[in-house]
């Protein structure tokens, strides 16, 4: 019997490691019936068919995503009418009474004093992000202890795992943007981090100018977190966001058992 | 058709695959319809979510605080998510400075910010490696002790690096909280933690703890002794600059460093009591050591407090400072083995729980159980241990089971039957507590 050839072998490998983690299935076809069935039905999870009822507890642990995904929901609504008023301009300005303030600062005073229920909309886009980090960090711990990324989801793990970050950096970029006492500290320690970042010197410097755009914080720090906060982190997490999840669909859920 | 080829491929009760006993299978239950039942159950966690948000802006509404000065200096804490980076950030310093060549040319800065950055990679690298890592099959954290005890490590560390992120408003609050101790946070309670998670989950496994405990229990015996001797002959009391000599003073002549001779020979003596019940004493006796011991250790304590803040000001303060700085030691230690000997010597509460509930319905047990054949209660119908875990039984495997093991050694899931049965008679036959007046005494 003749030996496989290297690149056949090469083939069936790099390619049964690949379908046994996304078997071929006919996406397209499925969701095309799914969408025209009346009735749709959900599966029942292994515990549910099995009456596993002895673990009834870990069951609001695996709503941890969707809590995280409706805790972003809320911000983004709450983020878009916060971004009617908000003016990303952290220049340093003075009062005639000599007070040092500037048009990010006064815009966020606007939203909270002056706006009818503005103070609400911060305030819910403020604990909202308390709640979607917190849901996050559960969420990953659920998946940990329940050995959820282990074949086939290692590559869901690592989406989730760049998820949090990004999640980390919102939070982050957030709270530097009302141009108040802790968002000048935050930016201060940030712009010190990001100018140490291992490797050479250059490469420090590099982010620093790219990410905050001034060696020392001085103001205009404010507008590139801005950019960061309400375009960067918000495309490329919507996108990291949709694969996670379409990935959680394909692959199914991580069942208790 | 289609069902008649299905028939054609299913291998059971064919030359060589016994019949399938038990329950019907019950695989192909329907799901729940997306409208309205999930719909609905999704909406009520998505209302209460966004109710919860809703007062929670309404009760506790975000102050902007001043505005950002570049004339004046902050000191803000960041958010809590931060703090951890923020705690590694401010231990940096304790890492050697300097200049590396990068091989290009030009060089590396290693300052405190460098080795800030590094250190906060120590929870962040790991996530990104743990799938490549751990490749086993087993998923519950029970069956998993290292992973799980790696990950209550990990929580730990962030948790009390977090912790340390504060530690300039912790020796404003209570100013015997020395800096030193703080900064042993990021080793020893961590470590004990993850210790004491293993050590339990492997209980929860009903498996042997004897060396484990032993180990534990006796490590934190020996480090609390090692670190009272320490501190009585060579170590740094604290912070209050006392020399050697007058230190031994104190010890045996002078009144003031009486409370704290004390309160230190209460924590060897207490540790060494947990150690050696759990080394000598058999399991129902030694629990029951412990637990007069702990009690009369937090009296003592409690009355010998109340005793010197009365009659020995000074000396009870100096205690303080010098139990608060070895803090890590004198008060977490007693603790970590207070722990550990309650985890790993506590039953577990169902142990249907974890013996029986992987089974899915092979039946393979049945096929092989030597009293299904020759008991008539026990004959067609009986899924050995899928019918246990549901309680579906009469008591039958129950008293007249061999114990003999053929059906763990086909169990595809590994599940110890027999295990499970023996726990259940000597339950059984155990005697009971004074709550059921004695009627199962002996």
């Amino acid at each position: 019997m003749p030996r496989e050839s290297l690149i056949g072998r090469m083939y069936r490998k790099v390619f049964g490691y690949l379908a046994s983690r996304f078997p071929p299935t006919p996406w397209s076809d499925l969701t095309r019936r799914t969408v025209e069935t009346v009735q749709r039905q959900v599966p029942r999870s292994h515990a549910e068919k099995y009456e596993l009822k002895t673990i009834w507890y870990w069951y609001p642990l695996y709503c941890l995503g969707g809590i995280s995904f409706v805790a972003f929901i809320t911000l983004t609504i709450t983020g878009i009418l916060l971004g009617f008023y908000y003016i990303p301009d952290g220049t340093i300005e003075y009062t005639f009474n000599q007070e040092v303030t500037s048009r990010a600062y006064q815009s966020m005073q606007f939203i909270m004093n002056d706006i009818p229920f503005g103070f609400m909309i911060r305030g819910m886009h403020h604990w909202g992000a308390h709640i979607m980090i917190a849901a996050v960090f559960l969420h990953m711990m659920r998946v940990y202890f329940t050995g959820a990324y282990k074949k086939p989801r290692e590559l869901n793990w690592l989406l989730g795992a760049v998820l949090m970050i990004i999640t980390l950096l919102f939070g982050y970029s957030g709270y530097v943007l009302p141009a108040n006492d802790l968002s000048r500290a935050a930016a201060t320690i940030g712009i010190n981090m990001t100018k140490a970042a291992p490797g050479p010197a250059w490469l420090g410097q590099f982010a620093t100018m790219l990410l905050f755009g001034e060696p020392d914080p001085t103001g205009f720090y404010i507008i590139r977190m801005y950019w960061l906060h309400v375009f960067v982190l918000p495309l490329v997490g919507i996108l990291l966001m949709i694969a996670h999840m379409a990935l959680v669909w394909i692959q199914g859920v991580a069942e208790p058992h | 058709m289609q069902i008649e080829a299905v028939r054609e491929g299913v291998f059971e009760g064919k030359p060589g695959f016994p019949i399938q006993y038990g329950p019907e299978r019950t695989d192909h239950q329907p799901g729940i319809p997306f409208w309205p039942h999930e719909v609905y159950r999704d909406l009520v966690i998505v209302f209460i979510l966004v109710a919860i948000i809703f007062f929670m802006s309404a009760l506790w509404t975000p102050i902007v605080g001043p505005s950002a000065n570049p004339a004046v200096q902050p000191f803000s804490v960041p958010d809590w998510y931060l703090l951890f980076s923020w705690g590694l950030l401010k231990i940096a310093d304790l890492f050697p400075e300097g200049r590396i060549p990068d091989g290009l040319g030009g060089t590396i800065n290693v300052d405190a910010a460098f080795w800030g950055d590094v250190l906060s990679l120590i929870p962040i690298l790991p996530m990104f490696l743990i799938p490549f890592i751990d490749r086993g099959r087993e998923t519950r954290p029970a069956k998993a002790p290292i992973r799980s005890a790696a990950g209550m490590y990990m929580i730990a560390f962030v948790f009390f690096a977090s912790v340390y992120a504060t530690n300039d408003r912790i020796i404003a609050t209570w100013s015997f909280v020395h800096d030193d101790m703080l900064k042993w946070f990021f080793i020893v309670p961590p470590i004990l933690v993850g210790i004491a998670s293993y050590v339990g989950i492997r209980r929860l496994g009903f498996r042997d703890m004897y060396w484990w405990l032993v180990v534990s229990v006796g490590a934190a015996f020996t480090l609390v002794t090692t670190v009272a001797i320490q501190v009585f002959l060579l170590g740094p009391w604290g912070a209050d600059g006392i020399d050697p000599v007058t230190r031994l003073g104190h010890l045996f002549g002078n009144a003031s460093g009486q409370p704290l001779f004390w309160f230190v020979l209460i924590v060897i003596v207490y540790t060494g009591i947990l150690f050696f019940a759990t080394a000598l004493l058999r399991e129902r006796k030694a629990k029951g050591i412990v637990m007069i011991a702990s009690l009369a250790t937090f009296f003592l304590v409690a009355g010998l407090v109340k005793f010197f803040a009365d009659t020995n000001p000074t000396g009870n303060l100096l205690a303080l400072r010098v139990l608060a700085y070895h803090g890590n030691w004198f008060v977490a230690l007693p603790l970590f083995a207070l722990i550990t000997f309650y985890v790993g010597t506590r039953t577990p509460y169902s142990t249907y729980e974890y013996l029986l509930n992987e089974c899915y319905q092979c039946g393979k047990c049945h096929t092989v159980c030597p009293v299904t054949k020759v008991e008539d209660d026990a004959l067609g119908g009986l899924n050995l241990v899928y019918n246990t875990f549901k309680k579906q039984h009469d008591g039958v495997p129950l008293w007249t089971c061999l114990a003999c093991d053929a059906c763990s050694a086909v169990c595809p899931l590994d599940i110890k039957y027999s295990d499970y049965i023996l726990e259940e008679r000597s339950k059984a036959m155990a005697p009971k507590t004074a709550a059921d007046r004695g009627r199962h005494a002996g």
